[in-house]
């Protein structure tokens, strides 16, 4: 089980937070949630009358035998009241329902807002199937909470007190014994519910953590069955649900508890009320000075599983509240609860970036990598506009390190400017639409290939995708299926990691930066392919500047200028640019 | 369902109790109810008109009903969870374990995000089925029977109202609902899966999100699938309102015909007043068993839809089969591709007339442009498919006469798009070798040049590698999965493009390297980087679909 408890460095969640940020986000179920809150409250009404009508029905009929013809109207209205409780019934779920989905959606919209706005070294250290669960999952564990813990809260904080002390003048005895009972077994539910809390906490991250792993193991599952290891697997998946069976029944043991103390208090009030009203009638009691009419006793009796029944509607909800809490502290401990208003980043006037190519400048540049140290120290550049430039280097030495912080995807130290305006300075709209960047790793979506291309500009039409679809050679490939239309699968499977590259390559194509940054846009390609490829980047490049991270030789040769990265700085090599490049311009105004 | 009732079977003598002690509960509520209605009413009339009335019994009842209830009520609680919950335990491993011989599940995986809801939340829902609706309508069947004979004992002409308002609520209703809620149900499982998908995309996809500026249409397509999943919910929420609903409506209609007719028996003589307010109280009291079933029912929709998605997926043919009376592979031997054909299903060849053959220790280069085959070529060997012409075989025994696990012990492929686990280092390792020890494990990485890095972090092998091992870069991981390959006991390795991003001074001293750890093992690298020919003994081009000399 070492595999899913590993916990690295987490931060204690901090479970008062959670249950505050939980409250504030009341308002997001709005009016449906205050009239899901209401809907039990008008029904107790209607309980008392459906009580009281059919005591003084058997009343009638047996103390005071008259006639069941006579009878008729009473039953007409203890068949109304009866219809009118369903209706109110259906009512609250809906209003509920309603309520609780419109408060998982605005914390859905919250969550992931947040983490839009975070920075992609952020997410290197996550479990992005951690996260999608969090999103779908625990949001969903919320659910409960408005849907059901909300109402049944009020219910039971309003209805057995206004039923206790409804009964007093029809018998004080009786009514005090519920006005005693009926707070009391809060109280000790609550005292269960601490305990139920941490155990829900326990689970939820098991049940997250396992999902995360399943997740896991299942993108690898042809690689574990290569190793003959999936059978192992299925014994680790067995350990690791039994791990959650067995802390889900920890949650319960508890919970079910406190639902004994109240199905105790519950029998005993009817036991009780039974036992007091009858040896009264019989006169072994005699605690009051009027005698009791046969309808007050049974009205007595016919209330009191209703006084218990708010409490036990809401310990039924109460690890709903648990749940939703442990959730809540969960989403607290991995993304971060988000504030309610969302802060305007954009706020902050920014300065425009001229039109053309760009000129990039570092001093005195250093990047700490998460668990890789310095990688890059004091590193100097010097780009004027529409140079082409190669990085090269050994696999892991700092290229996309330096890419991505130029693109200001990664936090730096020193000083970057781009188009002689410091980074730091410029806009987000303005810096993405003026430099673009294509990852090393680039990453397909769920959807086709046109629509994969058109991320980069949502309103190019066909046309547009397909020329640059041609440039970035995927139609070779793309026309093997259904053209543009072939679907993507999730994570980009049905694609190689050339073809996706060639992809990510065709969005490029389809935007106007004045800077474009590319991070080993040839790695899984064949030299005939690179060298088509580099002929496309070339092209489009004409009037603009390109910085290319690559361990080609064959494709920085063919760049202006030439930088090694070794022992963190960055090292000019001595180069003379090809003569291929006249001949390319030709090739670039055809395009 | 029927891999569910399987295992169920398993299971039979706890659900067995949890169902004893479920009948217990609701007896003992309807009972305390009912024996306090007649106690009291009873009483009352004793006691207006001066009779004596037999105290002991009634009171005695009560008390006894109360506890047995509140023990009842717990017991039931905990063995029908504890049951149900080792149940979903067994059905996690049964369903990851029919689903390896189905790799390379054609098509399934195309979508993990949506693979994953099937394993987790979809087999969560199963457990509605069992706990909140067939335990429940089986209880409410015990109740039926002790109401009919609780009738037909005291009050006969109400037996059709109470048996009818029973049944219509406990169980027609239900049946209706769950009838209905199919289309409901699959429809908001589609829709959560959908969501989590989005959800991915927009995580792992985030840096190429914020390089475009298209931060905004990521957050749109989640929006967009949260939306959806917020409808199907309501639209679910719609039916599961009912239930309550027609809960309450079916006790207190049924309630109020008995007593309609139970009047006229008073009235006539032929029913005890007591009697008939007893009978009353247990009607509303016996009803309560009809919530559960009625809120399971209206959810049991997407329930079964989950069932069915989980049948579908388990129940598929394996495309590779283990023989039934396996050859045993040679411990050295050839690997003899002859006259090898492979065809998708759609009939698309891929691969026509290969034949290729591997002398022990024999070192092949396979280039050729991406998409000529060359990785379909490895996993036919590889058995992840077999091949639909001619044979491939290993010491000259066909490979489809050996086990699989005996084919895996022979032969070992680094695939292209191999992941590095969550887990640490050695967890990675040790899927090659599960017990090689430290030395070992060292020593691989020294072959596949990681050793150095693995050494300098501050928990070694216990490194904690995150998803798709985000610390490490491309090339490192590259290397960690090729000193995985390497570890395994394997006398042929196949490598499917091991250098692709490393740069070329890597690329070269890590062919070199691998040629030195090969030693003596048949290697088979396919690639398209520039090769050294005077590193391998041979060089075969692949050019669409057939080979040929390069």
């Amino acid at each position: 089980m070492s595999t899913i408890e590993h916990n690295p460095s987490r931060p204690s969640p901090i479970a008062v937070e959670a249950g505050a940020w939980l409250r504030a986000q009341q308002r997001a179920g709005g009016a449906w949630l205050r009239i899901a809150i209401a809907v039990p409250l008008v029904a107790g009404v209607f309980t008392v009358a459906q009580a009281y009508v059919l005591s003084l029905l058997i009343d009638r009929a047996l103390a005071a035998g008259v006639p069941r013809a006579e009878q008729a109207g009473l039953a007409a209205l203890l068949v109304a009241i009866i219809a009118a409780r369903a209706l109110l019934a259906y009512l609250g779920e809906r209003a509920g329902a309603r309520a609780s989905e419109d408060a998982k959606q605005a914390i859905r919209g919250a969550l992931q807002a947040s983490l839009v706005r975070r920075s992609p070294e952020w997410f290197c250290d996550k479990s992005s199937g951690v996260i999608a669960a969090q999103l779908v999952d625990s949001v969903e564990a919320l659910d409960g909470y408005f849907a059901r813990f909300m109402p049944a809260m009020s219910a039971a904080a309003i209805l057995p007190l206004a039923f206790a002390i409804g009964l007093m003048p029809i018998d004080l005895v009786v009514g005090t014994l519920f006005f005693v009972t009926a707070p009391l077994i809060p109280a000790f539910m609550a005292l269960v519910g601490w305990g139920a809390e941490a155990a829900s906490r326990r689970h939820l991250t098991a049940f997250t953590r396992l999902s995360g792993l399943f997740a896991d193991r299942l993108r690898g599952i042809v690689v574990l069955k290569l190793f003959g290891r999936a059978e192992d697997e299925v014994a680790r998946v067995r350990a690791a649900s039994d791990d959650v069976a067995a802390r889900t029944l920890g949650v319960l043991r508890i919970a079910f508890l406190s639902s004994a103390v109240l199905e105790f208090f519950a029998a005993v009030g009817v036991a009780g009320v039974a036992l007091y009203v009858g040896l009264s009638y019989l006169g072994y009691i005699d605690l009051r000075g009027a005698p009791l009419t046969l309808q007050a006793g049974l009205f007595c009796l016919l209330m009191a599983p209703d006084v218990y029944m708010p409490l036990r509607t809401l310990a039924a909800h109460y690890h709903d509240r648990a749940a939703a809490k442990a959730a809540a502290a969960d989403i607290a401990s991995v993304i971060g609860l988000p504030a309610a208003e969302a802060e305007g980043t954009d706020a902050a006037p920014s300065r425009a970036l001229p039109a053309g190519p760009l000129a990039v400048t570092l001093s005195g540049v250093g990047v700490d990598a998460p668990g890789r140290g310095m990688v890059l120290r004091d590193v100097v550049l010097d780009i004027p506009p529409g140079t082409r430039v190669a990085l090269l280097g050994r696999s892991g030495i700092g290229k996309s390190t330096l890419v991505e912080a130029i693109a200001r995807l990664r936090a730096a130290d020193g000083a970057i400017a781009i188009g002689g305006m410091p980074l730091t300075e410029i806009g987000e709209a303005e810096l993405r639409k003026h430099v673009v960047l294509i990852p090393q790793r680039p990453r397909l979506f769920h959807g086709s290939i046109a629509d994969n291309i058109r991320l980069a500009r949502p309103d190019a039409d066909d046309a547009a995708v397909e020329a640059a679809a041609r440039a970035a050679l995927v139609l070779d490939f793309a026309d093997r299926g259904d053209g543009l239309a072939t679907p993507v699968g999730e994570r980009g499977r049905g694609i190689s990691g050339g073809e996706a590259h060639r992809v990510a390559l065709a969005r490029l194509f389809l935007t106007d930066p004045g800077l474009v940054l590319l991070d080993e846009p040839t790695a899984h390609l064949d030299a005939a392919t690179e060298e088509r490829i580099v002929d496309a980047i070339l092209a489009f490049s004409e009037g603009r500047t390109l910085i290319v991270a690559t361990h080609s030789q064959a494709v920085a040769r063919r760049m202006d200028r030439i930088y090694r990265i070794a022992g963190g700085r960055l090292l000019p090599v001595p180069h003379r640019p090809s003569a291929v490049r006249e001949t390319l311009r030709g090739q670039g105004e055809r395009l | 369902m029927r891999l569910l009732f399987s295992l169920v079977r398993k299971r039979l003598g706890a659900f067995a109790l949890a169902l004893f002690l479920s009948i217990l509960t609701l007896a003992a509520g309807t009972g305390l109810l009912g024996v306090s209605g007649w106690f009291l009413t009873g009483a009352a009339l004793a006691g207006a008109a001066g009779a004596t009335f037999e105290l002991f019994a009634p009171s005695a009842l009560v008390r006894g009903f109360s506890f047995l209830r509140i023990g009842a009520r717990y017991g039931e609680r905990m063995t029908g969870h504890a049951a149900t919950l080792s149940l979903l335990s067994d059905l996690r491993a049964a369903v990851f374990g029919r689903l390896i011989p189905l790799v390379p599940l054609k098509g399934v995986l195309s979508r993990t995000g949506d693979f994953v809801a099937r394993l987790t939340s979809d087999i969560e829902q199963l457990d509605l089925v069992l706990l909140q609706a067939l335990l429940p309508l089986m209880t409410a069947l015990a109740g039926a029977g002790g109401l009919a004979l609780l009738l037909a004992l005291t009050l006969p002409e109400a037996l059709p109202v109470g048996l009818a308002g029973f049944a219509i609520t406990a169980l027609a209703v239900p049946l209706v609902l769950v009838a209905t809620g199919r289309a409901v149900g699959t429809a908001s499982v589609r829709a959560s899966a959908d969501l989590r998908i989005a959800a991915l995309d927009g995580m792992d996809g985030h840096l190429d999100l914020a390089a475009l500026g298209a931060l905004e249409s990521g957050e749109r397509r989640f929006a967009d699938a949260a939306a959806e999943l917020r409808r199907a919910r309501l639209a679910e929420a719609r039916r599961v309102a009912l239930g309550p609903a027609l809960a309450q409506l079916g006790a207190g209609l049924t309630m109020a015909g008995t007593l309609w007719l139970g009047l006229a028996a008073v009235q006539e003589g032929r029913l005890a007043g007591p009697v008939l307010a007893g009978i009353l109280l247990a009607i509303l009291a016996l009803f309560e068993v009809t919530g559960p079933i009625l809120r399971g029912a209206a959810r049991l929709g997407s329930a079964l839809a989950a069932g069915r998605r989980i049948e579908a997926l388990v129940s598929a043919e394996p495309s590779v089969r283990d023989p039934l009376a396996p050859a045993r592979l040679p411990g050295v031997g050839t690997l003899e591709i002859a006259a090898a054909g492979y065809a998708y299903d759609s009939g698309r060849p891929v691969l026509a007339d290969i034949s290729l053959t591997a002398s022990p220790g024999e070192r092949i280069a396979l280039i050729g442009a991406s998409g000529s085959g060359k990785s379909t070529l490895l996993s036919l060997v590889m058995r992840l498919d077999d091949v639909t012409e001619g044979a491939i075989r290993y010491g000259g025994i066909d490979i489809r006469d050996a086990t699989l696990a005996d084919l895996r012990a022979h032969i070992a492929l680094l695939t292209q798009d191999a992941p590095v686990f969550i887990g640490t280092v050695r967890d990675n390792l040790r899927i090659g070798s599960p017990f090689a020890d430290d030395a070992t494990l060292h020593a691989a990485l020294g072959n596949a040049r990681l050793d150095g890095f693995v050494r300098s972090l501050p928990n070694g092998l216990d490194t904690w590698l995150g998803e798709s091992g985000a610390t490490l870069s491309a090339g490192q991981a590259r290397r960690l999965c090729l000193a995985r390959t390497l570890l395994s006991p394997a006398r042929v390795i196949l490598l499917d493009e091991p250098t692709a991003g490393l740069d070329a001074e890597t690329e070269a001293e890590f062919l070199g390297d691998l040629l030195v750890a090969a030693e003596g093992r048949t290697l088979i690298l396919a690639t398209h980087a520039a090769v050294d020919r005077a590193a391998v003994d041979r060089v075969l081009r692949l050019e669409s679909g057939r080979l040929v000399p390069a």
